[in-house]
C-alpha cells in the first residue's frame, strides 16, 4: 500500500491544480447560486484516492452525493482519462462478491451495503482511479500548457497577416500565392499593386499597426507572466511528478481481476476478517460510514466471555482463601449480561464493579457468616461443574439462586446499606471486597439515576424469584 | 496525410464509346478526369487503385450520352494541421519561401524560419544561417509542419513552419553540387 501514497498526492495535487474550479452543470440548470458546485471534483478525486475500486452507488452514499451528479462528474473524469470505469449487469450475488472483496482490502473506510436480495439483474458501474493513465495526463497536461504558452511567445504557429499601407487592406499568409510578384521580392496589394508589410513589423508606419504593435507587447508580457505563474505554482505538482517518475505504478487491473485477486488474498490472510465484515456490515448504518461502536461491542463481548471462563476457573484452584465471592461475582456478571449488555465489562474487567455488585455483596457477606457455608459451596461449585458443561443452563441457575438470596436475605433495600459497615468490623480478610466496596460508594452517589433504574429492576426481579427459589432449595438440598 | 478511399462519380460516356471496350473506355476516361484534382473535402486524388463497380447506365434524353455511376477506390492526399511534410522549395523571396509537397503549396512566411536565418539576395535568392551551414533555395528539401491550411472547393493551400525542433532542411542541392 505504501507505493500508493506519492500517487495519491499526484491525485491530490492535480484535482487542486486542475480541476479546482470545475463545475458540474447540468444542461438544465439556470440557476448559478445554489447549483455551484465547484470543488466537488476535488472532493470526489479525493475520495477516490482512499479507495480502489467502488462501485458508484456506494461512492455517492459515502460523499452524500446525488447519484446522478456524481456519475456526471465521474463521466468528465473519464473523458480526462483519470478513471476507469467499468459497468456490468450483476444480480446481487455479482454484488456479495463484490462486497466480500471489498472487505478484504481492509481498507476501512469502503462503504458497503448489503445489495437488495432481489434476483434482478442490476446495471451496477464501478470506477477506479488509473494511476498510470493519470500520470501521463498530468505530464501531457503540463507539456501543453507550456508548450503553447512558449509557441505564443515566440509567435510560433501564428498566421501571419500582411497590410498594405497605402489602401489598409489586410491580407494573410493564405493569400501569398495570389500575391507574390514575379518582378521583385515583395508581396503586392491585389488592389493598388503597393508592397505589403508584414504586420508587426516595426516599420509598420501608419497609426492602427503602430496600436497593434503595443497590444502585441503588452500581450507578449502577460504570456511571459503567466508562463512564470504557472511554472512557481505548478511546482509542487511537478516535483510530485519528478518524484513518482520512477516508481512502480500501482495497478488495479480490471474489475474483474482486482475482485479475484483481492478475494484469493482474503482467502490467504485469513476468512475470518471478510465473514466479520460482512456480519457487520449487516449491522451498518444507512450513510455507509462504518459505526465503530459496533464492531467493538463485539470485541467486548468475546471478551467478556472469556472472562467469565477464566474466573470460573479461578476459584477451583484457590478456593481455599477466596471461597464464595467469586462465583458469586459471575453469577452477577452473568445476571448482568442477561439483563444489560453495556455493563457486562464494566463489571468483569474492571474491579470497580458497579452498583449493582454493590447492593448485593453486602447481602452475600451476611449470607455466608449466617447460613450454612458448606451448603452453599457445594452448590456453587456443583453448579460451576455443570456450567463448564453447559453454561447456559447454570447460569440461569445461578441467577436464581442469586435472587434467592437476594429475596432471603434483603428484606429491606436499607438492610443492603447498612451491610457493608458490618462486613468491614466483622471480616477483614476479603481485600477485594473492601476495594470494591469503597470504590462502591464512591461510585454509587453520582451515578444517581443509572443506579436507581437498576435497583427498580431488581426489586421487580425480586416476587416472582421469590417463588421459583423455595423450589430451588428444595431441589438442591435433597 | 494518405488516405485510401472508396468514391462515386456519375461518369457520362459518349455514345461513340459503346462497344466491346466500353468498360475499359469508362476507365481510362475516370482516371483521366479525376486523378491529379483537388475536393476540398477529400483532398487531393494522387492514384485510382481500382473501380469497384458501374452501375447501369442512364441515357439523357437529347444528347444520348449515358451516365454511369462508378465506385472507385483512389489514394488521396491532404495535408492537416499540425502535420509534419517534407517538401521541395519552388521560390525564395524576401517574404519567405513557397515549397510543394506533391501537388500541395505551402508558404513559409519569414517569421516562421528561425531567426538565425537571413535572406540573401545573391544571384539565387536563399535564406542562410550566420555561419552559412545552412542554406535554403529554390530546389532545397526542406521539413516543415502545417500550421494552417485553407481549404477552397479545388485548392488547398497551406502555411508551414520550420521553426521548431527537427525542422528545416534536409538536403541541400547546394552543397551537393
Amino acid at each position: 500500500m505504501s507505493s500508493f501514497e506519492p500517487f495519491n498526492r499526484l491525485v491530490r495535487l492535480a484535482a487542486r491544480a486542475f480541476y479546482d474550479d470545475i463545475t458540474m452543470k447540468g444542461d438544465n440548470q439556470p440557476k448559478t447560486g445554489r447549483g455551484d458546485n465547484r470543488g466537488m471534483t476535488v472532493v470526489v478525486l479525493d475520495a477516490l484516492t482512499r479507495r480502489q475500486w467502488v462501485r458508484e452507488e456506494d461512492l455517492a452514499k459515502a460523499l452524500k452525493l446525488h447519484s446522478k451528479q456524481l456519475r456526471r462528474t465521474l463521466r468528465f473524469f473519464e473523458e480526462e482519462k483519470l478513471v476507469t470505469r467499468e459497468h456490468r449487469k450483476e444480480t446481487a450475488k455479482g454484488v456479495k462478491i463484490y462486497n466480500a472483496a471489498v472487505a478484504a482490502t481492509a481498507d476501512g473506510q469502503q462503504p458497503v451495503k448489503e445489495g437488495d436480495e432481489k434476483n434482478k439483474m442490476h446495471t451496477h458501474s464501478y470506477c477506479c482511479l488509473d494511476y498510470a493513465q493519470i500520470h501521463d495526463v498530468v505530464r501531457y497536461r503540463l507539456h501543453r500548457m507550456k508548450k503553447k504558452l512558449k509557441d505564443e511567445l515566440d509567435s510560433r504557429n501564428t498566421i501571419q497577416q500582411y497590410i498594405c499601407p497605402n489602401c489598409g487592406r489586410r491580407y494573410s499568409a493564405f493569400d501569398a500565392l495570389q500575391l507574390v510578384s514575379m518582378t521583385d521580392e515583395y508581396f503586392h496589394c491585389e488592389g493598388c499593386n503597393g508592397e505589403l508589410i508584414a504586420e508587426s513589423d516595426k516599420l509598420a508606419a501608419d497609426e492602427m499597426g503602430d496600436g497593434d504593435d503595443n497590444a502585441r507587447r503588452r500581450r507578449r508580457e502577460k504570456l511571459k507572466d503567466m508562463l512564470q505563474k504557472m511554472e512557481e505554482q505548478l511546482k509542487p505538482l511537478m516535483l510530485q511528478l519528478a518524484r513518482v517518475k520512477d516508481l512502480a505504478v500501482p495497478e488495479f487491473g480490471g474489475l474483474l481481476a482486482w475482485e479475484a485477486r483481492v478475494h484469493a488474498a482474503a482467502r490467504v490472510t485469513g476468512d475470518s476478517n471478510a465473514s466479520d465484515f460482512s456480519k457487520s456490515s449487516q449491522g451498518q448504518g444507512y450513510g455507509g460510514t462504518p459505526m465503530p461502536f459496533l464492531g467493538e461491542t463485539r470485541v467486548e463481548v468475546a471478551l467478556s466471555g472469556m472472562d467469565v471462563k477464566e474466573e470460573g476457573t479461578e476459584p477451583d484452584t484457590k478456593s481455599a482463601n477466596v471461597k464464595v465471592l467469586p462465583p458469586w461475582m459471575i453469577k452477577k456478571g452473568m445476571v448482568l449480561t442477561k439483563e444489560q449488555r453495556g455493563e457486562v465489562k464494566h463489571d468483569m474487567k474492571s474491579d470497580q464493579s458497579s452498583y449493582a455488585i454493590d447492593e448485593k455483596k453486602p447481602g452475600v457477606e451476611k449470607e455466608d457468616e449466617k447460613n450454612l457455608q458448606d451448603e452453599y459451596f457445594k452448590a456453587y461449585y456443583a453448579a460451576l461443574a455443570k456450567r463448564q458443561e453447559e453454561q447456559e443452563a447454570t447460569s440461569r441457575r445461578l441467577r436464581e439462586e442469586a435472587e434467592k438470596y437476594k429475596a432471603s436475605t434483603s428484606d429491606l433495600s436499607n438492610g443492603i446499606f447498612e451491610a457493608p459497615y458490618d462486613r468491614q468490623v466483622g471480616m477483614k480478610s476479603k481485600r477485594a471486597d473492601d476495594e470494591n466496596d469503597d470504590v462502591d460508594w464512591e461510585e454509587a452517589v453520582p451515578t444517581g439515576n443509572t443506579g436507581e433504574t437498576f435497583k427498580l429492576a431488581d426489586l421487580n426481579a425480586q416476587p416472582e424469584a421469590s417463588g421459583d427459589d423455595e423450589d430451588d432449595i428444595d431441589w438442591e438440598e435433597g | 496525410m494518405f488516405f485510401h478511399i472508396t468514391l462515386e462519380r456519375n461518369m457520362q460516356l459518349h455514345p461513340r464509346h459503346f462497344g466491346p471496350h466500353l468498360r475499359d473506355k469508362l476507365v481510362a476516361k475516370l482516371m483521366k478526369d479525376v486523378e491529379g484534382t483537388c475536393s476540398g473535402r477529400h483532398g487531393f486524388v494522387v492514384a485510382i487503385t481500382s473501380v469497384e463497380d458501374i452501375g447501369k447506365g442512364l441515357i439523357r434524353e437529347g444528347t444520348g450520352f449515358v451516365t454511369f455511376p462508378v465506385k472507385y477506390q483512389c489514394v488521396v492526399f491532404r495535408p492537416f494541421k499540425g502535420e509534419i511534410l517534407e517538401a521541395v522549395v519552388t521560390m525564395v523571396n524576401k517574404m519567405g519561401f513557397f515549397a510543394e509537397a506533391g501537388p500541395v503549396q505551402i508558404f513559409v512566411s519569414n517569421h516562421l524560419i528561425p531567426d538565425d536565418m537571413e535572406f540573401q539576395s545573391e544571384d539565387v535568392s536563399n535564406y542562410t544561417t550566420s555561419d552559412g551551414s545552412v542554406k535554403i533555395q529554390k530546389d532545397s528539401e526542406v521539413r516543415l509542419k502545417i500550421i494552417g491550411t485553407r481549404v477552397d472547393a479545388t485548392e488547398i493551400f497551406s502555411i508551414g513552419t520550420i521553426k521548431d525542433d527537427f525542422l528545416g532542411v534536409i538536403n541541400d542541392p547546394g552543397a551537393a553540387s
